[in-house]
């Protein structure tokens, strides 16, 4: 019956259990997660980088969570930027878009998903992948007609 | 037979665990996206700042801060990535009159663990316990109040001063006017 118990105990499910975090340097690309979970613009390689800016300007403008993608294709959820908790409001992440970033915070897994509560980003290399000479700009109308006359 | 029952048991625990379908009842409409999975479900709309890290605020952040849904079936945490509307729209506005609040939503799971898509979620309808489906399309309304400069034809994002702003400073491609000037000769 013990063991029983103890058995049972493991196969409870992991969710409802709080996470513990740990703190971590990493680096990575800030970019808009549902262009990148959705496939809804195309694959996952159309959507970083140059080819994208617009897009994760308007995304990150309008409220949708920014992540920060590893190179190794971690994507972290980004909660909170250098202690602003604003991540819905557009105002805090629209300057560091498409960047590549170092970040130190504190990081959590939950059911799944990746979380980042960046306390500071120690470095800012700029837009790294430049995307825009094999995809163009994705969507196709990011630039307007009257500014790509 | 001891040994049959104990797995039998096990799997019993583990088996609604593993795989559980909320797309009964969804009335969500399809965005024909790869990995889609109509869901509707039962949750209690959580501060994750609050639910991961105890940094928690009374409302929620009002708007201001990503919100999740801790599932009622199974604990889940689910994040809503985007609300119902296709103009590049977050959910946390739709989500935040509910802080606290338990709530039905419906909408699309965006299943696709390959690239790290577990538990994210497309918000279409809201209803509070008790109380009527509302749409989860609030959020260009709240847009054109926080920003009256900005009103005019066109969507939002064309308007949107932080965006041309950025935009201004940047380029479309955010590598600079040069960039831009190189690249619209060359594609267009």
């Amino acid at each position: 019956m013990r063991h029983i118990l103890f058995i049972a105990a493991l196969a409870l499910p992991q969710a409802g259990l709080a996470a513990s975090g740990e703190r971590i340097q990493v680096t990575g690309e800030v970019i808009d997660t549902w262009c990148y979970f959705s496939g809804v613009m195309g694959p996952t390689d159309a959507v970083v980088g140059s080819a994208h800016h617009t897009c994760a300007l308007w995304c990150s403008a309008g409220g949708i969570p920014v992540g920060l993608l590893t190179e190794e294709g971690t994507v972290y959820m980004v909660l909170k930027m250098e202690a602003d908790p604003a991540s819905a409001g557009g105002d805090t992440n629209l300057h560091i878009a498409s960047h590549t970033i170092t970040a130190d915070g504190m990081a959590y897994e939950r059911d799944g998903l990746n979380y980042l509560i960046v306390e500071t980003i120690t470095a800012d290399q700029d837009i790294v992948e430049q995307t825009h000479d094999d995809f163009g700009v994705i969507p196709g109308f990011a630039i307007p007609e009257e500014a790509a006359q | 037979m001891k040994h049959l029952l104990f797995a039998a048991l096990c799997s019993l625990i583990a088996a609604p665990l593993a795989a559980q379908d909320f797309s009964e009842g969804s009335e969500a409409r399809s965005w024909n996206l790869y990995a889609e999975v109509p869901a509707r479900f039962t949750a209690t709309v959580t501060d994750p700042l609050c639910e991961l890290a105890g940094q928690c605020t009374p409302d929620c952040g009002g708007g201001r801060q990503q919100l999740v849904l801790l599932r009622e079936a199974d604990g889940a945490m689910v994040f809503p990535l985007k609300n119902g509307q296709p103009a590049f729209t977050g959910a946390a506005v739709e989500l935040a009159p509910f802080c606290g609040q338990t709530v039905e939503v419906d909408g699309l799971m965006i299943d696709d663990p390959e690239i790290g898509a577990v538990n994210v979620y497309l918000v279409q309808r809201i209803r509070p316990e008790g109380g009527e489906w509302r749409r989860a399309n609030q959020w260009t309304k709240d847009w054109a109040t926080r920003h009256p400069e900005a009103a005019g034809d066109g969507p939002w994002f064309r308007r949107d001063p932080r965006v041309l702003s950025e935009i201004e400073r940047e380029g479309y491609l955010g590598l600079g006017a040069e960039a831009d000037a190189a690249f619209i000769a060359d594609w267009f």
